[in-house]
């Protein structure tokens, strides 16, 4: 059981939150000029006005929802390819040179060329898929290298079937790569989803509502809605990894 | 079903390990098997296992095995139930695999993850999964290293207890420990 956090501890990370909203307070103070860096406080006042609005709710879900389909496509894509692979290895030799392509080809041209294939729908399902899925698939064949041979031996004497050596040996093995992944892919899909939105402009996305801030200089908003995506962002990623905690378990 | 292997040859290297050697194990027999360290015990196991390829010989096929090995090979972070579990039967077998392993282990560490049992006790987790599991015969590499005395017996009673008929081979360095056991002895 994780041990539970100590007041001091608290404490400390509450002044810390403390010392950084004082120094963003400062900078704001110091640039004294909100249309170019707003305030905490006129955030937190453009946040409290979004809210109840249905926009905000319908710019929240969208995002969310096409980003958590990209990731989760990505997540259980990327699980069966890098299976697979592990199996085959000339199906892994092909996919070589492709996925090390998607790893450093840039997000931005990816983002045109989605654009122009398919619209701007789907943009972000398809980015978010695009940036998660080579860091599972590469995850899923580290796992299952990594699986232990002495107990692939054991198994294959003891002739255990197929499913139950997957899911006692080969799971164990392939899930704290693939938690590792998954921390860092959860960060990246939003940052990704996030900006493909804000070029290819969706309709109830997070994205399209930055990019009015920008146009109309509501600065105030644009950091409330970079709020939202910081406050998303960690919830997706604290419940996805508690769901994968549960079933590695 | 009797096992033969006949005309086995095989090298490490420039090392002969085996040069025509010929075995039979009796249906149901029990075989001790003892000679100093690096003669091939290990290696006579894992090519009855099928886990090696002689260099040449013949060993009889179509004969379920199970078998412990000289290290444990535990499901991490399982209890010694599931781990017997792992190799036969599923959770309906819970209760019964608990009885099985009641014969060689305290009852309260029955369920605890093997990580948390002693030495001995994770050795005796492996014996107990060996005689578990479906097979025709047993193959045993060192069981009773880390047992003591006492517990040893214990356990040498516990395997011909549990063997219901099957051909066991038990490779030891620990023979004199075990004269009082039916075992036919074997020298490598």
């Amino acid at each position: 059981m994780k041990p539970a956090k100590s007041p001091r501890r608290f404490l400390r990370g509450l002044l810390v939150t403390l010392f950084w909203l004082g120094v963003w307070q400062a900078v704001s103070m110091l640039v004294a000029k909100p249309v170019i860096f707003a305030s905490p406080i006129d955030t937190l006042r453009a946040l409290w006005a979004l809210v109840p609005t249905a926009a905000y709710w319908s710019a929240v879900l969208g995002s969310l929802g096409r980003i958590a389909l990209g990731f989760f496509l990505a997540l259980v894509l990327g699980l069966l390819v890098g299976i697979a692979a592990f199996r085959f290895s000339l199906l892994r030799t092909l996919l070589s040179p492709l996925l090390t392509m998607v790893k450093t080809v840039p997000v931005a041209s990816f983002i045109i060329l989605i654009l122009v294939w398919f619209g701007s729908s789907s943009l972000a399902v398809i980015v978010a898929l695009l940036i998660v899925f080579p860091q599972i698939y590469f995850a899923a064949l580290s796992g299952l290298e990594s699986t232990n041979p002495e107990l692939l031996e054991l198994s294959k004497v003891f002739r255990v079937p197929a499913g139950r050596r997957a899911w006692q040996v080969y799971r164990p093995a392939l899930w704290p790569y693939l938690m590792g992944a998954c921390t860092s892919a959860l960060g990246m899909s939003w940052k990704a989803g996030i900006a493909a939105e804000v070029i290819g402009t969706p309709l109830h996305s997070i994205g399209e509502q930055l990019y009015l801030s920008k146009v109309y200089m509501a600065t105030a908003e644009l950091f409330a809605w970079t709020l939202t995506v910081i406050l998303l962002s960690t919830v997706f990623e604290k419940a996805v990894l508690w769901l994968l905690r549960r079933v590695g378990k | 079903m009797d096992i033969q292997i006949k005309e086995l040859s095989h090298r490490f290297g420039e090392k002969t390990i085996f040069e025509h050697f010929d075995l039979t194990l009796k249906d149901g027999g029990l075989y001790g098997l003892t000679a100093p360290s690096g003669r091939g015990k290990t290696t006579l196991l894992r090519i009855l296992l099928g886990l090696l390829a002689p260099d040449a010989g013949t060993v009889t096929q179509g004969v379920r095995y199970s078998a412990v090995f000289q290290t444990d090979r535990l499901l991490p972070g399982r209890s010694a139930v599931d781990q017997l579990l792992f190799v036969r039967g599923g959770r309906r077998d819970r209760e019964e695999a608990a009885r099985f392993l009641s014969g060689l282990l305290p009852k309260n560490s029955i369920n605890q993850p093997v990580g948390e049992l002693s030495g001995g006790m994770q050795r005796r987790v492996a014996i107990a999964r060996a005689l578990w599991a479906d097979s025709d015969c047993v193959l045993m590499d060192e069981p009773f290293t880390g047992l003591d005395e006492t517990t040893l017996c214990q356990t040498a009673d516990f395997i011909l207890r549990e063997l219901h008929g099957r051909t066991l081979l038990l490779s030891t360095h620990q023979k004199e420990l075990l004269s009082e056991y039916p075992f036919e002895w074997l020298t490598l």
